[in-house]
């Protein structure tokens, strides 16, 4: 047969899907499963990057950039930071329920929601077609994309920016009134295994938090 | 299909720049000594201090807001991305501008909010020797009375 | 191309791992990683429907434009939701799920 580029393609674009869809089973997988807490952030910001080759299967590079601007480079960022500001001497204790009967109840949850999902998915009338129902969209180049999701996005649906915009100011706002409201603080000293990690203030009416003040007096009176 | 095939180099440079770090890790293991390992030899550095406790300690939590400000001004950058990649039907319309120019007055707007209150989310010392200076007060006072 | 159904098994298995990761899992970053999960799974699922949807010929951008928004909503939740794990450990010592107390009447008085 002739190794024209349809035919090359034909062939090749199984392989490709297969391999994408194996690295993100297998990244999601570690992201939820690996001990370590820093390694599934980052197998999670991985396989953020790697989604974004099925959204350039399905042509839209636009969202491909964006997948990765802001899932990698945003979210992922954000869980790696979270997790380094908490401290981790407790992290491999976490990752075994302690009752058989809590897993059992979650892991029967997450069934019943595949299933439903699958279920919901399945049952739409087109979804065993194999050809997409537009015709040749894909000789335009990249750049008809962009336009044309410019064209939609500003030009005929101005107001959902607007929207969008309002809630990142929802967001930035609640960020700042949460970290305000606990910044009273209460003198209570959390202790870890390597001793006293955060001293709060006592509360005043609690008596076996005596100790504690007379011990952080005698650290004040140095 | 076709633009994944256009982005095909970008996927072989990624795999060539892990592989690159696996090289590099490989090749020092082949390089270096293997002799057998003990406690001492394996110890962090404390500048000749004997190391107390793990190595990590935890930061202060109002580092989190530059985190959230980042993912903010990334969400903005995105769809000034779009914005800047239009025709210019769209980039030289008036009511389309504005519209951009509304949008990010709306996020500037936060962020001016956040980083004016930074300085009122961060536990300095103060309200906590306050709060203590009462209640060690008060402590005080319910001795002096009981005796 | 690809057939449709291929995209939404692969967008309903990363919703059922999503879902595990939320139900099964104690530390309470790995909740917000199975969350995560579950967002880009649904992502998938709609810009595959997007591409093979019922459209008369005629490619719309709706589904695109649709995920554009959604993927910007979604970053500002997580935000919001670290920023609530970090306080939530500031103020008792612990993200385990295990030792969350729900009801504690300290300020309810």
């Amino acid at each position: 047969m002739q190794l024209d580029e349809a035919t090359l393609i034909g062939i090749a674009e199984p392989l490709e899907f297969l391999a994408v869809t194996i690295a993100v089973i297998i990244l999601a997988y570690l992201a939820l499963e690996h001990k370590d807490i820093v390694y599934a952030a980052f197998f999670f910001g991985l396989m953020a990057a790697v989604v974004s080759g099925y959204f350039l299967f399905l042509e839209a590079p636009f969202v491909a950039g964006m997948q990765i601007a802001v899932y990698t480079g945003g979210i992922s960022a954000l869980i790696v930071f979270g997790v380094l500001l908490l401290p981790r001497s407790q992290d491999s204790s976490l990752e075994t329920f302690p009752s058989l009967e809590k897993s059992r109840i979650g892991k029967l949850i997450a069934a019943a929601v595949t299933a439903l999902s699958a279920a919901l998915a399945l049952t739409y009338p087109g979804v065993w077609q194999t050809a997409p129902s537009y015709a040749g969209i894909e000789s335009e180049g990249a750049n008809y994309f962009l336009e044309e999701l410019a064209v939609w996005l500003w030009q005929d649906h101005g107001i959902l920016i607007q929207i969008v915009g309002l809630i990142i100011l929802t967001t930035l706002v609640g960020t700042i009134a949460i970290m305000r409201m606990e910044k009273a603080e209460r003198l209570i000293p959390l202790k870890s295994d390597f001793g006293i990690e955060v001293i709060d203030l006592e509360k005043e009416d609690d008596h076996e938090s005596d100790q504690e003040v007379s011990s952080s007096s005698e650290v004040e009176d140095q | 299909m076709r633009l994944f095939m256009d982005f095909l180099p970008v996927i072989i440079w990624a795999i060539l720049a892990g592989a690159l770090v696996v090289i590099m890790l490989l090749t020092s293991w082949f390089l270096r000594p293997h002799t057998l390992q003990n406690s001492e030899k394996t110890a962090s550095y404390e500048c000749g201090e004997e190391p107390i406790g793990p190595a990590r300690i935890s930061y202060p939590y109002n580092y989190i807001v530059y985190t959230v400000l980042f993912v903010v001004v990334d969400v903005l950058t995105a769809f000034l991305w779009l914005f800047a990649s239009a025709s210019w039907d769209i980039r030289g319309s008036v009511l389309i501008v504005s519209q951009a120019i509304i949008f990010t007055l709306i996020i500037m707007i936060g962020i001016w909010y956040a980083v004016s209150r930074i300085p009122e989310t961060i536990l300095d010392g103060s309200e906590t020797l306050a709060l203590y200076r009462e209640a060690k007060a008060k402590r005080d006072k319910e001795v002096e009375t009981t005796h | 191309m690809m057939p449709l159904y291929a995209y939404v098994l692969v967008a309903f298995i990363l919703v059922g791992m999503g879902a595990y990761g939320m139900m099964v899992k104690r530390n309470l970053i790995r909740i917000l990683i199975g969350a995560e999960i579950m967002g880009n799974g649904v992502l998938i699922a709609l810009i595959a429907f997007a591409m093979y949807g019922p459209t008369a010929g005629v490619y719309t951008f709706a589904g695109q434009g649709l995920v554009v928004l959604v993927i910007s909503v979604f970053a500002a939740h997580t935000a919001l939701a670290m920023v609530l794990m970090l306080m939530y450990h500031r103020r008792y010592g612990h993200v385990d799920l295990g030792k969350v107390v729900i009801l504690e009447d300290e300020h309810f008085d």
